[in-house]
């Protein structure tokens, strides 16, 4: 049985976080190996600034109350988690080229690398989640 | 009350957290032990039973009151505990320990025993055995139990080495056992 994970985040908004971040962590907490390609809007989930202000899917911003009584942590609370729970986070290079984003622009810690990295890592990954 | 060695605080918290925060909890606690999860989150019921699964330690049960699940997970190193070999010579089987004259002694952990033991059965955890031998009559026969026959056969050895003579290891022990269970917990 492979112990690793992949997950392709390619969405950058605040339900994609949860799926990504939720999903990642629930799996380095029974010991998996855990990798996240993040790509286009995906990169918003480690973005410094972008992070902290990601966006409800329109019409459902409503679901700010059930967030709060839910207690469910804040996105940054969850990343950080991840990153100690050992995650590893790959931020996609033609992405951020296309974007005019650097290194520095995302959270400490990460790396950055095309799709043959993802590819390498995933090859015997199961599973293999995209959001 | 249910005893465990570690109480966790995780009331309150949604989904992963009590995941995480077990997962960490755990890493502190030595093998054999019980870690008791307080959690308000409905999802942790089947999400902490799968998690033990998958990571190779023992769930042992969940108690609801009002509204605050308790959880029990037992740890266990999953690369040592099932190939330890058993070297107590006298051995006797569950149907066997059932049916004969004597007491079954359970010396799994206390929440093992109150999640189901057979009915009847004494409970002295294993790590209690050598302070509380003066519970146990040596003229009995005693047939000592435990999950999968390790640490029972521990026990017997203990028990020989204490001058008890009629002692037996119960193989297989409570994973191979489908009769009839006595709770102390709803």
């Amino acid at each position: 049985m492979s112990n690793k994970v992949a997950i392709i985040a390619a969405n950058g908004g605040l339900f994609d976080a949860y799926k990504v971040f939720n999903i990642a962590t629930a799996a380095a907490a029974s010991d998996k190996e855990v990798q996240i390609f993040f790509t286009f809007e995906g990169l918003n989930l480690i973005h410094k600034q972008g992070m902290h202000a990601l966006e409800m899917p329109a019409g459902k911003e409503h679901f700010a109350e059930g967030f709060a009584k839910a207690n469910v942590p804040a996105i940054p609370q969850l990343l950080e988690m991840a990153q100690d729970l050992g995650v590893q986070f790959i931020a996609c290079q033609m992405t951020m080229d296309v974007m005019g984003l650097t290194k520095e622009d995302f959270v400490d810690g990460i790396s950055v690398g095309g799709a043959v990295t993802f590819l390498e890592y995933a090859k015997d990954a199961a599973p293999t989640l995209t959001f | 009350m249910i005893k465990s060695d570690v109480q966790l605080d995780a009331k309150g918290l949604a989904c992963p957290m009590p995941i995480v925060k077990t997962k960490k909890a755990m890493g502190n606690l030595t093998e054999g032990q019980v870690l008791e999860i307080q959690a308000t989150d409905k999802g942790s019921v089947a999400d902490l039973a799968a998690w033990s699964k998958t990571v190779g330690h023992q769930y042992i049960g969940t108690n609801e009151e009002n509204g605050v699940f308790y959880h029990y997970i037992r740890k266990c190193n999953p690369e040592v505990s099932e190939a330890v070999e058993k070297s107590f010579e006298q051995t006797i089987s569950n149907e066997g320990a059932i049916k004969e004259e004597g007491i079954i002694l359970d010396v799994r952990e206390a929440a093992e025993y109150a999640f189901g033991h057979i009915p009847g059965a004494k409970s002295i955890p294993m790590g209690e055995l050598s302070e509380r031998m003066n519970e146990l009559d040596k003229a009995q026969t005693i047939y000592v139990i435990c999950r999968t026959g390790t640490r029972s056969d521990l026990a017997a050895q203990q028990l020989a080495k204490a001058g008890f003579t009629n002692v037996y290891n119960v193989l297989p022990g409570m994973s191979g056992y489908e009769g009839e269970l006595q709770k102390e917990v709803e």
